[in-house]
């Protein structure tokens, strides 16, 4: 009986390496997970452009007016009194403001109408400071003007 | 290899195939939202921060057109692109917004101005977004 004789396995083993495999999901895992730490959504806050909203009644009570004003160097009156400092950037004192005045306005069944006066070289990023601000109070009927108010 | 997590010694086995499995369904998910997310946010804007906007509605995001404002202080110029179309004169515009609004009544003008634009060029381009007879807009601003 001849014994059939295995020869000397100098063959290199091609099989599939699951050690590197793990190393490098391992990595790109990580570096997405990073990445998704330092991810920026991307918020916004809606209005409607004046003159273009649609009346729906005609018994529509007249609204509670009220003017904020963004000055060049970032301070932001309301009706003529200044709130904040033109540093800040969280609108606390803008903010509380404008949620009593909504809420008297509720209790008196009328709505608030916010204009916003920015001056030309007044920062956009003031301007969404309002916004925010507003979001906070919850109100909702903002327009823009340009100019000082009369 | 013995299945089941055990073999005849009683010491539990490392399974390899379960762990792979979790890690490829963690990479995925990974990879879906940071690209997802990414791919929003035009690297030449510096957006302002806003930490109480709205979560943009995904169910108006077909009827969204992006209006993206840069500011270049060294010359101290708006450059204006809408939908990556460039608009140096802005008045050309005007009949542009007015076929999108022509072509989807839904329309929502997205103004993505940069944080240290001057409030003006923000007026003239809402000037320009009303005269193209779009009512419904919206001011992006970033989370962080």
């Amino acid at each position: 009986m001849k014994r059939s004789r295995k020869k000397p396995t100098a063959e290199v083993n091609l099989g599939f390496q699951i050690a590197p495999m793990i190393d490098v999901v391992f990595v790109i895992m990580l570096y997405f997970m990073v990445m998704a730490g330092a991810v920026q959504v991307e918020n916004a806050h809606n209005t409607k452009l004046p003159g273009t909203v649609q009346v729906e009644s005609s018994d529509t009570p007249m609204p509670d007016e009220i003017a904020i004003r963004i000055e060049d160097d970032g301070q932001v009156y309301l009706n003529d009194d200044p709130l904040d400092t033109a540093e800040a950037k969280l609108l606390n004192e803008l903010a509380s403001n404008l949620n009593q005045l909504r809420e008297s306005s509720d209790a008196s069944r009328s709505e608030v109408l916010v204009t916003i006066y920015a001056n030309e070289q007044a920062k956009y990023e003031r301007v969404i400071d309002v916004l925010d601000a507003l979001t906070i109070a919850k109100i909702t009927n903002v327009t823009f003007q340009a100019g000082a108010p009369e | 290899m013995a299945g089941g997590g055990g073999g005849d010694s009683g010491e539990p086995e490392f399974q390899i195939a379960p762990m792979i499995d979790v890690l490829l369904v963690l990479l995925i998910f990974f990879m879906s939202i940071t690209s997802a997310e990414v791919l929003k946010v035009d690297k030449n804007i510096v957006l302002p921060v806003s930490p109480n906007a709205k979560k943009r509605d995904p169910e108006f995001s077909k009827h969204e057109m992006a209006i993206n404002v840069r500011w270049n202080a060294k010359e101290s110029k708006a450059y204006v692109n809408v939908d990556d179309r460039k608009f140096p004169d802005l008045a050309l515009a005007v009949t542009y917004f007015q076929e999108k609004k022509k072509n989807d009544p839904q329309i929502r003008a997205v103004i993505r101005g940069d944080k240290s634009l001057p409030a003006i060029e923000i007026q003239r381009v809402m000037n320009i977004i009303g005269e193209g007879g779009i009512a419904d807009l919206s001011f992006a601003a970033s989370n962080k």
